[in-house]
Formats: C-alpha cells, structure tokens, sequence
C-alpha cells in the first residue's frame, strides 16, 4: 500500500463499509422504508402528543415543493451549488500555485 | 436533525431564535474581522461553506431504517470557529427552509443552534484540546468533524425533548427516545464524514498551506510534516 494514499484507502474503505452496512440493514430490516429522520420525529411527537401529524400547522407560511421529484431537484442543486463553490477555489488555488511556482 | 416548521411550540421557537440572534452577530462580526485581516481567507470559507452545502443536501440510508444527513460543519469549525460556522450554517438551513421545506422559519433558530452552534462549539472543544499535542492532524480532522455532526443530532434530540416531556419520565425519558431516532441513525454518517472531510483537508494542505499558516490553524510543524509525507 503506497503510504502516500493512506486517506485516500481508508475513505473509500469507510464508504465502501457504509454501503454494506445498508446493505445488511435493509435485507435484514425489510420493512425498512429509510424515511428522514426528520419524519420520523415528526411522527413520534405526534404520537406523544396525541395529536394527527397535519394538526402541527406551520407558525410562519412555509412553501412546500410541489412533488418528491422537484424536492430532489433542489436538493441537486443545492449540492450543485456547493460543487461550483468547491470546484471553482480548488482551481484558483491550483493557478495561484502554478504562478508562483 | 431538521425540526420541521410547526413542530416546536411558540415559545420554544422564540427562545431558541433568542439564543441564535447573538451567536450569529457575533459570527458576523467575527467574519468581518477575518476578512479585513486577510482577504485570502475567502476563498477558504467558500470550500468549507461549500462542503456543508453539498454534505448536507445527501440524505443517506442508515442502520435504524431510516435516512439522515451530514452536517459538515466540522471543516469550518477548524478554519473559522463556532461563531462564523453559526453563519454559514444559517444560510445553509434558510436554504432549505425555504426552498425544501425541511425546517422552517419558526424552527429556525432551534436549528441554527443545533447545527450551527452546539455541534461546532463541541468540535471546537476538540479541536482546542488536540491543537498543540503530537496527534496527528487527520485524526484530529476526524474527530472534530464526527462530533460536530453527532452532538448536532443530540442537540436536537434535547430540544425536542426539552419541548415535549414525557408523560412519564419527563424530558430525560423523552430524550432518550428521541436520540433513539436521531443520534443512532447519525453514528455511521458521523464517521464516514469524519473520514471525508478529513481526505478534503489533506487536499487543502496540499494546495494552498499559507492560508492554514496564515490564519494558524494548526502548528507550522504539524503542516509541514503532513506536506512532507504525501
């Protein structure tokens, strides 16, 4: 193992053990449906409260997206603008250093 | 670790906005000062503003059957502090709860103060203590960014505890149960981030270790050492 790439092999090892983990979950786990925990929250507290999940109505007007697939294009996004961000300084970064070097 | 909007009664919601307003001014604050020192840091706070958009948009299936997120704020924590990382995680959850209804604008603070605030001001702790000492950097890296994320979903877990008590057992049985929901699921996203944003350290030192020396983030030596091995 080159020592160089240390990191490098135990992320893709940590990431790699974070899949089979899903893996093993899920087949063991069939009812599982991997809601948000955020759902799954929401759910408990209602239970104690004894209250249904649509009486918590918002305090402030809150926008919904309309469906599950244009909640996943902005999730997308959102990533997409973190890429741009990360792309874009590591590539300055690397012109500065070839400037100087 | 979204309260969702509703969720948290009216007081609750104004006492931990109460809470949040001054953190974030202080980060601002604190920003501004950085920035007017060095204005090479910017591009710096992009990268670890940037991390926390993208980590935090997966949401990724996990051992208790249900799906989480990252936080990211570890990154931050280490070049910034808690108080300027408050900031950047604010605009992060204003993001989502405006545009992905995760969160809302009432929950906003208890948020800001989970994410933003407590899971950073942990890091911080770790960060502090492991600076100066002989272990190694990425494992410090590690550390910080894992507890940053998993006390982030404690966090929450007591604010809704402290919110909705048990009937019986009041808030400590009622906690319990909601770490049962947020923190188990958190461990292994925990340490995968961990292990990520400590990869995207090393590139960091790789590519750009003046701004890490400039704004003396860790020991010269540490630096150097870790720039010698790759």
């Amino acid at each position: 193992m080159p020592f160089k790439y240390k990191l490098e092999i135990l992320a893709i090892l940590a990431v790699l053990g974070f899949c089979a983990l899903f893996l093993y979950t899920s087949s063991i786990m069939s009812d599982a449906k991997f809601a948000g925990s955020d759902t799954v929250g929401s759910s408990q507290i209602a239970e104690m409260t004894g209250k249904a999940e649509d009486e918590f109505q918002p305090l402030i007007w809150q926008w919904t997206p309309p469906s599950g697939e244009i909640e996943s294009a902005l999730f997308a996004l959102q990533a997409a603008i973190g890429g741009i961000i990360v792309g874009w300084v590591f590539g300055y970064w690397k012109r500065q250093k070839k400037k100087t070097a | 670790m979204h309260i969702m909007e509703g969720f948290l009664p009216l007081d609750w919601a104004v006492f931990w906005w109460i809470i949040a307003l001054p953190c974030m001014a202080f980060g601002i604050y604190r920003l501004k000062k950085v920035l007017e020192a060095d204005r090479e840091a910017l591009p710096l706070l992009g990268v670890t503003g940037g991390f926390m958009f993208i980590l935090s948009s997966l949401k990724l299936p996990s051992v208790t059957g249900s799906s989480s997120h990252p936080t990211g704020t570890g990154l931050s924590t280490i070049c910034f502090g808690p108080w300027i990382t408050s900031v950047v995680a604010a605009i992060v959850l204003l993001f989502q709860a405006l545009f992905l209804a995760h969160g809302g604008l009432s929950t906003l603070g208890a948020n800001i103060i989970s994410m933003g605030v407590v899971g950073p001001l942990a890091g911080y702790g770790v960060y502090r203590a492991l600076r100066e000492t002989r272990v190694n950097m990425y494992l410090t890296v590690f550390l910080v960014c894992a507890l940053a994320d998993l006390l982030t979903y404690i966090t929450t877990s007591l604010e809704l505890a402290l919110a909705y008590p048990a009937e019986v057992g009041g808030v400590s049985s009622s906690f319990i149960l909601f770490i049962g929901i947020f923190a188990i699921t958190q461990v292994p996203l925990a340490i995968v981030e961990g292990v990520v944003l400590a990869l995207v350290f090393k590139y960091i030192v790789q590519l750009k270790p003046e701004i890490l020396l400039r704004l003396k983030i860790f020991p010269e030596e540490k630096i150097r050492a870790a720039r010698s091995e790759a």
